[in-house]
């Protein structure tokens, strides 16, 4: 570079020619131009409010959507999740109390039917012995001492009774 | 100088700035009154946008785009924009200097012979004084290719008035 600095020199002695007067007095005009519909041109540019109806649109269609959605959420059922938490708490109740709280109370044989089949002669057997068939209703019932409260089952049963008989 | 200049500063900037501008300017359109609309232009724009009245960078590359834009209404088409500016580079007037001695006006000769990208580095940093930071923001280059181009200017000048001299 130093080969050139006395280059640099010549050429920083060639200065350009003076802008002409007229191009002073149009930029001042232009200047003056945008003071007039600006605050001066040297403040920061006021930005101007304009509806911006695209904007207003997607806004109020984005609104209604959400209000829509909302009133879908609210329309909702109660959940079941309460009902289905509360089922599965009340079987274990039940089970859990039957064998603390009831206790045998009685059992009644009541039978309704007895018959006499005669002499039968089993193959086990080398004497001949009497069948006799009878019909019972049996109930088993179990009683809470603390509330009273009872629980009876009842069942029928058939029973067959083989009776030796004497050879006298 | 900041931003919140007034109008009295930005009338100083711009009787300061706009022999350099137009000198620059120059190098797009073939006359002077083209280069000082170019340059008026440009500085409105300026002035407009609120730009730092620093940013010497900016207000550069807003002139040589204010001349890239009037290149392209004349001219239509990029094609056409590329051979408009060679075109210009052979048949614009010679910069205008104020040139009183016969070495100074073979100097502007000399200049003005220079290839438009060697020479518009030249302009920006022997008149305008930008760095070759600014120069290579203003034309989109980086600061070695804009160093580069001035050397070669500068190499190209010396040869130039050898030869002629």
């Amino acid at each position: 570079m130093d080969d050139f600095s006395e280059l640099e020199a010549e050429l920083k002695q060639l200065r350009p020619a003076a802008a002409s007067t007229d191009l002073m007095a149009r930029f001042e005009c232009k200047l003056a131009e945008g003071a007039a519909t600006r605050s001066g041109g040297v403040l920061p540019r006021r930005r101007e409010r304009r509806v911006n109806w695209f904007g207003l649109g997607l806004g109020l269609a984005a609104t209604a959507a959400f209000v829509m959605l909302a009133r879908v959420n609210v329309d909702k059922p109660v959940p079941q999740q309460p009902a289905l938490a509360v089922a599965p708490s009340a079987a274990p109740r039940i089970e859990s109390t039957l064998p603390r709280t009831l206790v045998p109370d009685g059992v009644t044989r009541v039978v309704y039917n007895t018959r006499d089949e005669g002499l039968v002669f089993p193959r086990s057997s080398a004497e001949p012995v009497r069948r006799v068939r009878s019909r019972s209703r049996e109930t088993l019932q179990w009683k809470d001492p603390g509330s009273g409260a009872s629980l009876r089952v009842s069942y029928p049963t058939e029973e067959t009774e083989l009776i030796p008989i004497s050879g006298q | 100088m900041e931003n919140v200049a007034t109008h009295e500063d930005w009338k100083v900037c711009f009787a300061e700035a706009a022999p350099g501008l137009i000198l620059f300017a120059r190098q797009f359109v073939r006359s002077v009154a083209d280069a000082e609309d170019i340059v008026q232009e440009a500085f409105v724009k300026f002035w407009r946008k609120q730009h730092p009245i620093a940013n010497r960078a900016l207000l550069f590359a807003t002139v040589r785009s204010t001349a890239l834009d009037l290149l392209r209404r004349d001219i239509r088409r990029a094609r056409r924009e590329a051979d408009a500016f060679a075109e210009a580079e052979q048949s614009i007037a010679p910069p205008e200097f104020d040139a009183r001695t016969e070495s100074q006006q073979a100097l502007a000769a000399a200049v003005d012979r220079l290839p438009a990208e060697q020479r518009e580095v030249l302009v920006m940093k022997i008149w305008n004084e930008l760095t070759f930071g600014e120069i290579a923001a203003v034309l989109g280059i980086s600061q070695n290719t804009a160093a580069s181009r001035y050397r070669y200017a500068l190499a190209a000048l010396k040869r130039n008035l050898i030869s002629h001299g």
